[in-house]
């Protein structure tokens, strides 16, 4: 269970572009959709209760379903898997790439991301929203 | 240098409240205040935050931590610090929120309170889409387009659930078809 939590959230952090909402989508598919560790209603409590905290709402929500799933030793597999690819990703570029936001090829792919990102999220928000009234 | 590079991410992990943007300012109060780097280096900094995967805050935390201390402790005391006030707050809040749960869950109050708390989330949900919604995330028709495109595929499973649908739903496919996409229209 720890691998698989860790795995989740590596693929996770990993496609999160642009902050702590464009996690909400990718958590929707992975955590709820596919491997029904919580539903959709507490997929929404899960986000009041993340914004509700102090923090980063990316680790606050990884926190809260690493102990709803696994404990203390959820919460290390989860807030691994989420801090970890963006960990390494940014020291690598702070070595090396540091203007790596100034490639044309960078930006290109970014210009196509960003609309998508939000999407993503909009899309979130049809979805989620027949969880409201449900008993 | 480690210590106050510490205290100063800790401090930013408790009084951050919504999420990585209200973090970045204070990272950025803090980061001027000790003279750590320029107002323009750290603009720098944000800039690529953005343009790399994983949650801003941690993004910048670890970015600072390296520039300052020229090393990769700097980068894991930075991290370490903006997450462990989430852990201990956020661990409290799971604890009341499985108690609440299970002591009340079939009283008539507590489910209209946590239909209204639902429905602030989505409306939350949707602010923070909406607030993206900016001339610099959406440059001309091409963006819309993309956006268009993104937002059918991810909504087609609730017209029609099959497996063409769930695949072609999935947020990791659709970013990656997308930065595709930027590739191939504003690159060339």
């Amino acid at each position: 269970m720890f691998w698989k939590l860790f795995w989740t959230y590596i693929k996770i952090g990993t496609f999160t572009i642009g902050g702590g909402y464009a996690m909400l989508p990718l958590i929707e598919r992975e955590v709820v959709d596919k491997h029904h560790w919580i539903d959709g209603q507490e997929f929404l409590d899960m986000i009041a209760l993340a914004q509700a905290a102090p923090g980063l709402i990316a680790v606050n929500s990884a926190i809260f379903i690493g102990w709803k799933i696994y404990g203390w030793r959820g919460v290390v597999a989860t807030v691994l898997g989420a801090v970890l690819p963006s960990f390494l990703i940014i020291l690598l570029i702070a070595m090396v790439f540091w203007d790596i936001h100034e490639y044309p090829m960078v930006e290109a792919v970014f210009k196509g991301v960003r609309p998508a990102v939000v999407a993503l999220i909009a899309a979130t928000v049809v979805r989620m929203s027949k969880n409201i009234f449900k008993n | 240098m480690y210590f106050q590079l510490f205290i100063s991410f800790l401090k930013t992990g408790f009084l951050g409240f919504g999420g990585g943007m209200a973090i970045l300012s204070l990272i950025q109060h803090e980061v001027l205040r000790y003279g750590w780097m320029t107002e323009t280096e750290f603009a720098d900094i944000v800039a690529i935050s953005q343009v790399t995967p994983g949650p801003i805050g941690i993004n910048c935390a670890t970015y600072v931590g390296y520039t300052v201390t020229g090393s990769v402790w700097g980068s894991v005391v930075a991290t370490a610090a903006v997450i462990l006030p989430s852990l201990i707050i956020m661990l409290a809040l799971c604890a009341i929120y499985t108690r609440v749960k299970a002591r009340w869950s079939q009283n008539r109050t507590y489910k209209i309170c946590m239909r209204v708390i639902r429905a602030l989330v989505v409306l939350l949900i949707a602010h923070a889409a909406y607030s993206l919604m900016t001339p610099a995330m959406f440059i001309d028709w091409k963006s819309w387009t993309i956006f268009g495109i993104t937002l059918v595929c991810m909504l087609m499973p609730l017209v029609k659930k099959n497996k063409a649908t769930e695949v072609l739903s999935h947020p990791i496919l659709l970013i990656c078809l997308a930065g595709v996409v930027g590739f191939l229209l504003y690159y060339y």
